[in-house]
């Protein structure tokens, strides 16, 4: 016998005022659904690269050598555009795990966990691949969006400063930076060791007007501090020896003055204080 | 299609242009679904809306229905999906209506002696089961009522096996808990 509540929905049924959704819906929500998480994974997996690459191979890790001294350094160097954007598509694979039929299964965590662990490995995997490397060179070149990455390796600290040295004298040096050439003033330095020309060094400090005042300094190998040395490289030329437009980093408009002093054959330090007067 | 074919036989069927069949799905599933959301939803003409909604949403949504999985579970997800949803819309925090069927169960599990105690326990009965929480008064009712095996509880409700598992036993102990509350206040 047929009930009230079977008739209506029949009726409706039947006069086509309820119809079947397409299958081809549910298959596009299915695909878009899958092609969501596998980018969200694949993009963690990138950014992690990133993150490993970034810290091995940037003056970051380095300032935390310093103790005390290097934290401000390491803080401020710190690439958290980078570890955002990571959070944040970890958070969004993971929400997109729970909107899968399987997900239930077995319990978040457990999925959550074996995840991260997944996109951890293969991060590491693609660092020691040098994949971190190709995407660096694509950004300076442009290719690929670079601020993230860019941004924080190459950006001007105020408490800390990693290079190559391009000239010492008394009490201070001159360095060679991805920015730019900047003095830093060892006046106030404790412990400061043998340095020479073309050594790579790290220091940290304070940054005060236009000179780094250094607190402490460190020399440190080239392979300690790859990316620098590419970014000096990008800036010098590859046998850094060039003088680019801009050498100084924070004033424009000096650079040309700078550079007619230097090719006049005085200090480059004394170059810099002539010119900013 | 006969009497004996399964649920995913006659989707099949439906979703092969024999409109008509859905009458047999509505049949099988009318009163078990409602018996089902009449455990949270004490309102009748709720529970009708509700039930009218859940099998509109099953027809529309049948290729959605993974046909190698139990139909049972698929539509049962759709009524407890649609009755969370009311309940978040309402807050209903009504009693539950007790059936013979779920008072035996509790009244097994709770060594509640004569019947002359049943009958005046069972308005607080209902309370107790009303009162369990959402997360713990699904499964003891797809568990005792629905007599679904913890896999198909699992999908129903979209938790792992031994969360299944585990709730049942945390809302069983619930239950006896307050029975013996109950007892008390009673002097036995």
């Amino acid at each position: 016998m047929e009930d009230e509540l079977e008739k209506s929905i029949m009726e409706e049924i039947k006069s086509g005022q309820v119809k079947i959704r397409s299958k081809y819906v549910f298959v596009a929500e299915k695909l878009g659904l899958g092609t969501a998480f596998a980018l969200s994974v694949l993009l963690s997996v990138l950014f992690f690269n990133l993150i490993l690459f970034y810290l091995k191979e940037t003056d970051n890790l380095k300032y935390l050598s310093f103790g005390k001294f290097g934290i401000f350094a390491f803080l401020e160097s710190f690439p958290y555009l980078l570890v955002v954007a990571f959070i944040i598509l970890i958070v969004l694979s993971g929400y997109l795990i729970t909107k899968s039929d399987v997900s239930y299964k077995k319990p978040f965590g457990y999925l959550a966990v074996g995840m991260v662990a997944s996109i951890m490995v293969m991060g590491a995997v693609l660092t020691s691949a040098n994949v971190g490397k190709i995407i660096e060179t694509q950004a300076r070149g442009g290719m690929v969006p670079a601020r993230m990455l860019l941004d924080p390796m190459t950006g001007v600290r105020n408490s800390g400063v990693a290079g190559i040295v391009f000239e010492e004298g008394e009490g201070y040096i001159v360095l060679q930076t991805p920015q730019g050439l900047r003095n830093v003033d060892l006046e106030r330095t404790e412990g400061v060791p043998e340095i020479e020309k073309g050594q790579f060094v790290v220091a940290v400090g304070k940054k005060e007007g236009y000179d780094f005042k250094a607190d402490k300094i460190r020399i440190f190998e080239k392979k300690d501090l790859p990316a620098v040395d590419r970014g000096i490289e990008s800036k010098f030329g590859a046998d850094k020896k060039n003088l680019p437009e801009n050498i100084f980093y924070f004033e424009k408009k000096e650079s040309s003055c700078v550079k007619e002093c230097f090719d006049s054959g005085k200090e480059h330090k004394s170059c810099f204080e002539e010119c900013r007067k | 299609m006969t009497e004996q074919s399964s649920d995913e036989q006659i989707v099949s069927l439906i979703l092969k242009g024999e409109k008509e069949s859905y009458r047999e799905i509505i049949r099988r599933y009318e009163d078990k679904l409602s018996r089902y959301l009449h455990k949270f939803i004490s309102d009748t003409d709720d529970v009708e809306d509700i039930l009218q909604v859940v099998f509109i949403k099953a027809y529309k949504n049948l290729y959605g229905f993974d046909i190698s999985k139990k139909f049972s579970s698929w539509i049962y997800r759709i009524a407890h999906n649609e009755a969370v949803n009311h309940l978040k819309r309402r807050r209903n925090k009504g009693r539950v209506a007790l059936d013979d069927v779920e008072y035996k169960l509790i009244d097994e599990k709770s060594d509640i002696g004569t019947e002359a105690d049943r009958k005046f326990l069972k308005k607080d009965m209902e309370g107790v089961i009303g009162k369990l929480d959402l997360k713990y008064r699904e499964p003891i009712v797809l568990f005792y009522l629905e007599e679904m095996s913890y896999e198909e509880i699992s999908d129903v409700l979209r938790i792992p096996k031994n969360t299944v598992g585990t709730l049942i036993l945390r809302g069983k102990k619930m239950i006896k808990d307050n029975l013996e509350e109950i007892n008390k206040n009673y002097g036995r």
